[in-house]
């Protein structure tokens, strides 16, 4: 049951998609709260007496602004989205909830990867090469232009490209593709699909919290093996950026003119230190980034980002709000994907390694439906993340690259 | 860039940050809202389990039971109102293959104890009520606070560690001299099924003893019925009364008279058949007179007239069984030795040779191996299998399958041991000399070294040396014969128990379980012929003559289906209170269970002969689902009346087939899995 007591000075916010983690932390903050999500929380809300407004989120259509009179009449002052999904959502009923039309724009511009891009560049942001393919024939193309760039012979091996979803959130329907061949494995439903070059750099993610137009906390995300491991705070060897990332998200904001909310971009770092953007999401980050930052740092991300959205929110608050970062950090917190690696598998299993580990922290593997592993083709989704803390950020990073040689299904 | 090297060795494990880290969880459930404590439950349970692996971990959780409790841990259980707890639940709970199950009831238990402890003053719950229910719930479980391991316990792997540690925690806690009575009674119960593996007897009336003689434990006045079990181990004759160690008795031996010769000698035999158990002193005593008056043996051995008969005949054989076989440590083989000669077997020709070869037999580096790990260094690996034949001999119902899935093996052991002892020995022959056991199915060679391997992944070494040596090969072949069937219709068995145990086992074969779903088919046809084939008012009163393959469905005390099970049916007889009862093996080590709905099966006082189990003919008829029987013996089927029938398959549906129901509805589609 909620138990909160809320301040009738701050803002009135809505939570659009459904996160029990997201709803706990608004239940034990300051502001009042209602989550918009699909009719089958009903039940749930309503035994738990949670504030519930049932929406099903698809398409925009020409329902959309029903939704946002609905919250506007509420007395709601601004939406949060907390999925991929929702993001343009948020946009829309902001632009109805906070009266500026631009709102909606700028979501529609960070919910389409290509889109999102070309804003990048014009803002003098330096982004890979990157284009829209329509069909295979487009891909083949892409990769042998690419390829020419780089001055590659007949021969040689190529330079891989990556292929994604324009609009889906971080991994789903990623793809590399190194070869003609390989490209006829991509099923026509897929397209259209957004291009890159490889960048032969380190890549990274970071988590900022905006609040009137200015960074309130930035966190910079390691990842060990992209779509297995991430770890926060960085190791020092990635820290040693901090000033140089800082400068990038600035730009980022003004280019894409955030004033407040949150940001989850990806850049590239190469090796000598020039920064590529990858892409930037306007919505909470997938592998319960979250979760590890309340872990290292001790407060509830979720809160913040209530904070950051809220436009009653002082900048007291949020000075009093965020910790200082890395310093202000108990130790390391990260996580690790788990994929089985055996075709076949019976049980779940942790290794003894693992469990025993000083850093292990706890999982949420369940055990196996299916004996028959489906093969992997791009690079899907993971059977749960297993949790590690610890003080020494160079354990964490070879820890989180040892899981991968272990088996967890057997 | 550091150059730390994480995780390639099993590191130790941290307990103060483990500890901490379950601290954590408490606190985050507890300060968690309850729409979302559901959510916080995984993590805290699982460090909980990890928390209860370690040394030390049951006194950590318990220290944090009330704060558990208060975080909400039990919210919306049973377990979140202790006055309605029934301790015989806690069996099934701590035995369940779950590990959340069992670690919420493990911490329920250390909740209790920190209750009856006074250490958590608990709102529902006084201190003594606490304690009565422990006490209880130590009772129900002595078997897992020393006793053997079952099939449920089996199918848990690391999670038993838990279950019986929780146990053996409490009762150190709560006392020993609470559940001590029944402890022994539960010693009793299991040593009226003469099993030949005694080790966890053993350790159970070792803990007895100290127990007895820790001035920190007041027994009160309980544990007095524990004298008889502690002198058969530690003192059953006048001179050897207080325990004063081998080579002082031996010295003793030296200097007595024949009167108190004589008088040793009736009381080691005495004390050996009162209990099965057989201490290290008799086996001196033994030893000794062989070299100076072997006239004494026979009272020493405890022999009637047929057993001292059969040992006259075959002296010179008996003798080098006893120089090659009988040490101190190998003492338990002269319960073995006194059985095999009552019951005559040494009469059929080449029993007695095949003794012989094994008296001399060589024995090959793997088989030595196994019996080192299990037994040590002393005596030569030779001496144990000469006990472990003496034993299996005389009491071929005294086979257990240990901690293994192997019930069929063992079965065949008891099988061949019962029936076909020179058979036995010449299987024992082949595993401990040649590592290698030829056995033909329908007339293949089947080898159990080329085998692609057994049922069991790994054979444990808690077994008697015979099963130690010769299971794992017969295990391979089992399974062999079971791949050579794979592309048949229905039930392997069919094949596999003619071709495995012998000529002698039925080549007719019965299931009331359709293989391809998994639900019951024909019950009433397969009870009728059972009844026909077995029951002796239904088969003009033949009785059984030679042990039958059977197969049970096994099922816990709330009469839910655990798996199948290989059995041997001995008989069928009336009981001394006129009630039909089958009479049967049960290669499990102990074979008193509860398989619920009313149905438990008795080892003693219903005319059971030592390790028999037994049930009426009704309930055993409802858990059975495979049997043997003479194709050209069978006669029509019984006209059994329909009121029996009805209340035997009301059992099957009231129990195992609850979910087998063959209806159109689909139900449950599960083909029966090897026996274990």
């Amino acid at each position: 049951m909620s138990e909160q007591t809320f301040n009738p000075e701050k803002g009135y916010i809505a939570l659009l998609g459904w996160s029990l983690n997201a709803i706990e932390a608004a239940d034990k903050f300051d502001r009042r709260y209602v989550v918009v999500a699909p009719d089958w929380a009903e039940a749930y809300c309503k035994e738990h007496d949670i504030p519930y407004v049932p929406w099903n989120f698809e398409r925009l259509n020409d329902r959309s602004f029903e939704i946002a009179q609905t919250l506007k009449e509420m007395g709601v002052d601004v939406s949060i989205p907390l999925f991929e999904e929702t993001v343009e959502w948020a946009g829309a009923i902001n632009s109805v909830l906070l009266d500026n039309p631009r709102l909606f724009g700028q979501a529609m511009l960070l919910r389409d990867k290509a889109l999102m891009k070309r804003r990048a560049q014009l803002g003098g942001i330096r982004v890979g090469i990157f284009e829209e393919a329509h069909d295979k024939e487009d891909v083949v193309r892409f990769l042998k232009r690419v390829n020419q760039t780089l001055l590659k012979l007949d021969g040689d091996p190529n330079d891989p490209i990556h292929l994604k979803a324009f609009d889906k959130a971080g991994c789903l329907g990623h793809r590399v593709i190194r070869t003609p061949d390989e490209v006829d494995t991509i099923p026509d439903e897929e397209f259209p699909v957004l291009m890159e070059s490889h960048l032969d750099g380190w890549e990274f993610a970071v988590e900022a919290w905006i609040h009137n137009g200015k960074i309130a906390f930035l966190n910079i995300s390691e990842y060990v093996t992209l779509g297995y491991s991430v770890f926060v705070p960085a190791t020092p060897d990635l820290e040693k950026y901090r000033a140089q990332i800082t400068a990038e998200i600035e730009k980022l904001i003004k280019t894409f003119d955030i004033d407040f909310g949150f940001v989850h971009p990806e850049y590239f770092v190469t090796s000598d230190g020039t920064m590529y953007f990858g892409e930037v999401a306007y919505r909470p980050p997938g592998f319960k980034v979250f979760e590890l930052l309340e872990r290292a740092y001790g407060f509830n991300a979720y809160q913040g980002l209530i904070l950051s959205f809220d436009p009653k929110t002082t900048a007291e608050e949020v000075k009093a709000f965020f910790p200082k970062e890395v310093v202000d950090a108990k130790g390391y917190a990260g996580c690790f994907g788990v994929y089985p690696r055996r075709r076949v598998v019976s049980k779940l299993e942790m290794p003894e390694e693992t469990e025993n580990h000083e850093y292990f922290e706890t999982h949420e593997l369940t055990p196996p439906v299916e004996e028959t592993v489906t093969k992997r083709t791009a690079f899907g989704t993971h059977w749960g993340l297993i949790y590690f803390f610890g003080e020494d950020p160079y354990v964490m990073r070879d820890l989180l690259k040892h899981q991968e040689e272990l088996d967890f299904y057997v | 860039m550091s150059d730390t090297d994480a995780g390639n060795a099993v590191p130790v494990v941290n307990f103060d940050k483990l500890v901490q880290r379950l601290d954590d969880a408490i606190v985050a459930l507890a300060e968690s809202r309850p729409f979302a404590k559901v959510g916080k439950l995984p993590r805290l349970f699982d460090l909980a389990r990890r928390v209860l692996l370690q040394p030390g971990g049951f006194a950590a959780i318990q220290a944090r039971a009330e704060q558990l409790e208060q975080a909400g841990v039990f919210t919306g259980t049973d377990w979140a109102e202790p006055t309605i707890l029934l301790p015989y639940l806690t069996t099934s709970a701590l035995q369940s293959p779950n590990a959340d199950t069992v670690v919420i009831e493990a911490i329920s238990e250390l909740r209790l104890l920190a209750v009856a402890n006074g250490e958590y003053l608990h709102p529902s719950m006084a201190s003594e009520q606490a304690h009565h229910y422990l006490t209880q719930v130590l009772a129900i479980n002595l078997s897992l606070l020393f006793g053997e391991q079952g099939e449920a316990e089996r199918e848990q792997g690391k999670l038993a560690l838990i279950s019986r540690g929780v146990i053996q925690h409490v009762a150190q806690e709560i006392g020993y001299e609470h559940v001590i009575d029944r402890l022994i009674d539960e010693i009793w119960r299991i040593l009226q099924q003469r099993p030949i593996q005694v080790t966890s007897v053993r350790q159970m009336i070792t803990q007895i003893a100290l127990c007895r003689i820790d001035p920190d434990i007041d027994l009160g006045g309980a544990g007095q019925g524990a004298e008889r079990l502690i002198s058969s181990l530690y003192g059953p004759t006048q001179a050897c009364r207080e325990d004063p160690g081998i080579l002082v008795y031996e010295e003793r031996l030296q200097f007595m008279d024949n009167v108190a010769l004589q008088s040793e000698a009736t009381g080691f035999a005495r004390s050996m058949h009162d209990t099965g158990l057989v201490s290290p002193y008799h086996a001196s005593f033994v030893r000794h007179v062989l070299e100076k008056q072997d006239s004494l043996l026979t009272e020493a051995l405890g022999l009637s007239s047929t057993g001292r008969d059969c040992l006259l005949c075959y002296k010179e054989l008996v003798h080098a069984l006893v120089i090659e076989g009988v040490f101190p440590e190998t003492a338990q083989g002269l319960y073995g030795l006194a059985l095999m000669l009552e019951r005559g077997i040494l009469y059929q020709p080449p029993v007695a040779p095949a003794l012989w070869r094994q008296v001399l037999l060589n024995i090959c580096p793997e088989a030595c191996e196994r019996i080192h790990l299990a037994y040590g260094h002393t005596p030569q690996p030779g001496a144990w299998l000469i006990q472990g034949v003496m034993n299996m001999l005389g009491q071929p119902l005294g086979v257990g399958q240990g901690n293994n899935p192997t019930c069929q093996s063992a079965r065949a052991l008891s099988m061949w041991a019962y029936n076909d002892p020179d058979y036995l020995l010449q299987m024992v022959a082949w595993a401990a000399r040649d590592n290698e056991i030829i056995m033909h199915f329908e007339g293949k060679p089947v080898s159990s070294v080329k085998s692609e391997g057994g049922v069991a992944s790994e054979i444990t070494l808690d077994l008697d040396p015979v099963s130690l040596v010769v299971v794992p090969h017969l295990d391979r072949i089992y399974a062999e014969m079971g791949r050579l069937c794979v592309d048949r219709p229905g039930d392997p068995h069919k094949w596999v128990n003619p071709e495995f145990h012998g000529w002698s086992a039925g080549r007719g074969f019965a299931i009331n379980v359709d293989v391809e779903s998994g639900n019951l088919q024909d019950l009433e046809g397969f009870l009728r012929h059972f009844y026909a084939s077995y029951h002796p008012y239904y088969n003009g009163n033949q009785p059984l003559i030679h042990p039958q393959p059977a197969g049970v469905a096994v099922t816990d005390s709330a009469a839910r289906f655990i798996g199948w099970h290989a059995i041997t049916i001995l008989r069928v007889a009336l009981d001394p209170e006129e009630v039909m009862r089958v009479y049967f093996f049960n290669p499990n080590n102990d074979s008193g269970q509860n398989w619920g709905d009313g149905v438990v099966v008795s080892t003693a006082r219903k005319g059971e002969r030592f390790g028999e189990a037994s049930l009426p003919f009704e309930q055993f008829a409802s858990r059975l689902y495979i049997y043997h029987s003479d194709p050209l013996e069978r006669g029509q089927p019984a006209d059994v009346g329909e009121d029996e029938l009805q209340r035997v398959t009301d059992r099957v549906y009231d129990s195992w087939g609850r979910d087998r129901v063959p209806a159109d509805i689909a139900l449950q589609a599960e083909p029966p899995p090897s026996e274990a």
